[in-house]
């Protein structure tokens, strides 16, 4: 079968080598787990608990804001100690809150008892999921239960797992599919009930030929599965691009995979609705990788949600080496972290501490602009990086506009490839907020 | 951690090897092949050629941006593709100031001045190269090897001739020191291997430029006058190495495809229309100048967009409706005014003729047409008369003079030589009815002044007067005492020659078709 793809995109030196062959280690945090409250798209959920009340493991500690918002649940036992402003991975203080933890897991009442999926309405498993307090881990961190309410459910033809994990270091979905394939086609199985009109399609990127072997495994002799091998290519898992590669259509920037009736999850997404429909357990845990050159024994985890970075590099064994970067997610699309005593949210998957800054190597080495076309041929929706670049320095957001700026996903390709070094998507991810405030004041 | 962290917005990682210098270096070494080849097959002369391109555009970006206190450029490897691409498109047999004038106007006035790296909307190299065939035309379109003067293979193919494709193809032609096709094509590939191309521009160019070249280049679809055009003039290293320059061309591929179509077109009109060695330096040049427009209109779609949804009637921009209109109306409001006063332009042309049919056959009171020599005219209208004995010459138009009582007194013969220095010479002889010259006057003559111009003086125009011979022959050396020698007008051989073959062309045509 030829391997699907999408045009642009480049390809990356994956650095998955460090942790690729490292198995989950299951991690119980013993310090003090820490909530933001806004760990999703939507409304920041409101707190339930008050300071001093003891709570359960599976307990919900902060209730949604309404449905465009997610459920906070505690991933341990103890006590509130706290709800104030902690630091969070963006570089603002947030509300939070903090659990002093006992060290027990002590389970709320409920929590662990299997339920048999086939015999709930779809109604219900949206509750079960929404209650839950899924979002997409891959790193969208949008409420999960929305896209399962799509608008015209019966035009939903394909459920995409997706598997690709373009983004370099991260290896914790690789070997999610690995150890746990059962929880993933559980977790699809659970969607085609609702969605008996749609085949899965499980798609992997192929520099995981040990996943692609145990998902083909997992699904064999199930109807309607199948695993699609994608090339491996960044940004290969970014909606728009994974949608075309496995079913041709393109997605606009307006379009939600809904509209071309395909409904998107990541592989570990598909594993917390299994948790969360089939055993009662709401999210708690997710894969995390700890890796990159300064770190002693990169590692996959299965951590506790609330866990603090320092603890789980710790238990990775430390730094061997001074870092100059943190990272919490990938190189292309992650975010650089100021202090380490920041708790994991539940879109986090990766924190890679990095030796050297290629960024900063790169400011003292920019140059001009030669007008290659290197970051046009790598745009994966298809945008003219060089003359937006020239309308954004040049504040001129209406010829912005007119050359689709804001259909940037923010990738990063076009930096990345830019032989002048040019900060170009930086460039976009300040523009854009601009021209969208200047629309909302009516200006543009 | 003793040490801050480093902060930056994302992407935290960047394509390790890619430069600017690296893409520049990556171009030098495309160049390289072709480079070698060019001094092996042309010598040190070329290899000097080369050297001194190079270190002039170098220096001069060194000092420019030392003198402006501007940040050094050199190292990224620009002004040496810049040099390096001059010194190719030269004859290996120009003087040195040669490069080093054309590198100095390249990266001086082309590159530094508009901004340097990135800001210049022109080629430089090319805009240096023209700068040089403006400048100093006969140096720059001599392609011979030891002072021996010899046609390239285009100029041979303009004059009906035929060539070696192979030999073009390899490069064992006269030509620039970048003359070898194969050594181009082997630096091309590597380019497109790395990315510093893509195959859009030199693709479009040369697939357009074959397809236009077949339709109006006069001898059709013919594969090997195809090959031949394709591999000389330069194409070759224009469409892959100075069209493809970044800077000056568009961005997105569809509009590097318009691109390539323009330039194709612009070739092979100045190909076939025009001057076929600088066809493609022009073409380019001027395909510049139309990026920033191309750029504007091929803006890509974003990615979906259109996909999906019901296709949209195309918009036709109002400007470019307007624009057609006002063209067409223009256009048929000339071809009236054409087809009304074309009548009035021929009585015009007649008018200008009688008078110097009066000036050549004085006794005569009226002119008037034989039919029978008429005839004779019209037969040899489209061809040179006498199949080259007297080179490119035409007979346009014969004449009988009649004096008042009806008595031929003698014919006006109008003749146009095409071997003129600067073109074609119109003139008429008048012949009196024993074979002898009455006299001659020139209709059309764009000579150049004070030289070839000098054949309207009367010295030189009445060495024919009153002779009857067979042919006259020119001399060269002035003094002649024989009736059939002309003396040339001195430093105008070429024109004097051109005339003296245009009166033996009326004499032979008189001698055989009037008598």
């Amino acid at each position: 079968m030829p391997k699907l793809t999408f045009r642009g995109g480049v390809r990356l030196k994956g650095y998955k080598e460090l942790s690729a062959n490292v198995p989950i280690v299951f991690h119980q945090a013993k310090g003090e787990l820490v909530f933001p409250l806004n760990q999703h798209v939507g409304k920041p959920a409101i707190p339930i608990v008050k300071r001093g009340e003891a709570v359960l493991a599976g307990q919900i500690i902060a209730k949604a804001d309404g449905f465009e918002s997610a459920n906070i649940i505690t991933s341990g036992s103890g006590k509130v100690k706290a709800i104030e402003s902690r630091m969070t991975s963006a570089g603002v203080m947030a509300p939070c809150i903090v659990i002093d933890n006992d060290g027990q897991y002590n389970l709320a009442p409920g929590v662990g008892e299997p339920c048999d999926y086939t015999k709930l309405t779809n109604e219900e498993i949206v509750a079960k999921v929404q209650a839950a307090g899924v979002v997409g881990l891959g790193g969208a961190a949008t409420p999960t239960h929305i896209k399962l309410c799509p608008e015209q459910p019966e035009e939903i033809d394909h459920l995409i797992a997706n598997g690709a994990e373009c983004e370099p270091y991260i290896t914790c979905d690789d070997r999610l599919m690995q150890e746990q394939p059962g929880w993933i086609v559980s977790g699809l199985k659970v969607l085609m009930q609702m969605f008996p009109a749609a085949d899965a399609v499980i798609a992997i990127q192929d520099d995981k030929p040990a996943a692609i072997a145990a998902m083909q495994k997992a699904i064999e002799g199930e109807r309607k599965m199948s695993v699609m091998v994608l090339k491996t290519k960044y940004p290969q898992g970014s909606e728009r691009n994974l949608v075309h590669a496995v079913t041709r259509r393109k997605m606009t920037s307006g379009d939600t995979p809904a509209n071309l009736g395909c409904i998107v999850n990541n592989v570990t997404t598909l594993a917390a609705i299994y948790h969360a429909v089939c055993l009662n357990e709401p999210l708690m845990e997710k894969g995390f990788t700890v890796t990159g050159d300064a770190v002693a024994e990169p590692h996959n985890f299965l951590v506790k949600i609330g866990t603090s970075c320092s603890e789980i590099l710790e238990a990775a064994g430390g730094l061997k080496a001074e870092p100059k970067k943190v990272l919490i997610g990938g190189p292309m699309t992650g975010m650089a972290i100021t202090d380490l005593d920041i708790p994991i949210a539940k879109s986090y998957n990766a924190l890679v501490c990095m030796t050297n800054d290629p960024v900063e190597d790169c400011e003292i080495k920019e140059t001009a602009c030669i007008r290659c076309g290197r970051c046009v041929r790598a745009c994966p929706v298809g945008l003219v990086p060089q003359m937006m670049a020239q309308a954004a320095t040049a504040k001129e957001y209406e010829r912005y506009v007119k050359l689709h700026g804001l259909d940037c996903i923010g990738c990063g390709c076009c930096a990345y490839i830019c032989p002048a070094k040019r900060p170009l998507t930086q460039m976009f991810k300040q523009t854009k907020p601009i021209v969208l405030d200047l629309q909302r004041q009516g200006k543009l | 951690m003793e040490k801050l962290l480093n902060v930056s917005s994302s992407p935290h990682q960047r394509e390790p090897y890619l430069s600017t210098g690296h893409a520049m270096y990556d171009v030098v070494l495309a160049l390289m092949p072709v480079t070698l080849f060019g001094i092996w097959h042309f010598g040190f002369h070329a290899f000097m050629i080369l050297a001194v391109s190079v270190l002039t555009a170098v220096m001069t970006e060194f000092i420019f941006d030392y003198i402006t206190h501007r940040e050094n450029t050199v190292k990224d490897g620009s002004a040496v593709v810049t040099g390096l691409m001059l010194g190719l498109c030269l004859s290996p047999t120009v003087p040195l100031y040669i490069p080093y004038l054309g590198s100095l106007f390249a990266i001086l006035f082309v590159k530094c001045v508009f901004g340097g790296l990135g800001q210049n909307f022109m080629n430089p190299a090319l805009a240096g190269r023209c700068f040089l065939l403006i400048s100093f035309s006969t140096v720059m379109s001599d392609f011979g090897i030891d002072g021996v003067s010899s046609a390239t293979p285009l100029a041979v193919l303009a004059n009906g001739g035929t060539v070696n494709i192979t030999e073009m193809f390899l490069g064992f032609t006269d030509g620039t020191i970048g003359v070898s096709c194969a050594a181009m094509l082997v630096g091309a590939v590597y380019l497109l291997i790395v990315g510093g191309i893509t195959w859009h521009i030199p693709g479009s160019y040369l697939l357009s430029f074959v397809i236009f070249m077949g339709l109006f280049g006069g001898q059709g679809f013919d594969p090997l006058f195809l090959l031949a055009e394709l591999c000389g003039g330069g194409l070759m290293f224009g469409a892959l190495f100075m069209a493809t320059d970044p800077v000056t061309s568009p961005i997105t591929s569809r509009g590097q495809i318009y691109y390539g179509v323009v330039l194709g077109l612009l070739t092979a009109i100045f190909r076939t229309y025009g001057s076929s060695t600088e066809s493609v330096s022009y073409a380019i040049i001027l395909g510049n100048l139309v990026v920033p427009l191309i750029d504007r209109i091929s803006i890509p779609k974003p990615f979906g967009v259109g996909d999906n949804a019901k296709k949209p009637k195309p918009k036709i921009p109002k400007a470019a409706v307007a624009l057609t209109v006002i063209t067409l109306l223009a256009g048929l409001a000339l071809g009236g005014v054409n087809a009304m006063t074309a009548d009035t332009i021929e009585q015009q042309a007649i008018a200008a003729n009688a008078a110097a049919y009066a000036e050549v056959v004085p006794l005569a009171e009226e002119f008037g047409y034989d039919d029978a020599i008429s005839a004779n005219v019209e037969e040899f209208a489209e061809d040179v008369y006498g199949r080259g004995t007297y080179g490119n010459v035409y007979i346009n138009d014969v004449v009988v003079g009649t004096d008042a009582s009806g008595n031929v007194v003698g014919y006006g013969i109008n003749v146009t030589t095409a071997d003129g220095f600067d073109g074609n010479i119109t003139m008429t002889v008048g012949i009196d009815t024993d074979g002898t010259i009455l006299g001659i006057a020139f209709t059309e003559l764009n000579e150049t002044a004070g030289m070839g111009m000098r054949v309207d003086e009367d010295s030189f125009k009445e060495q024919f007067v009153g002779v009857q011979v067979e042919s006259f022959t020119l001399n060269k050396s002035g003094g002649s005492t024989a009736d059939d020698e002309i003396d040339s007008v001195s430093g105008a051989s070429t024109t004097s020659g051109a005339v003296v073959n245009a009166v033996n062309a009326a004499i032979d045509f008189y001698a055989n078709y009037i008598q």
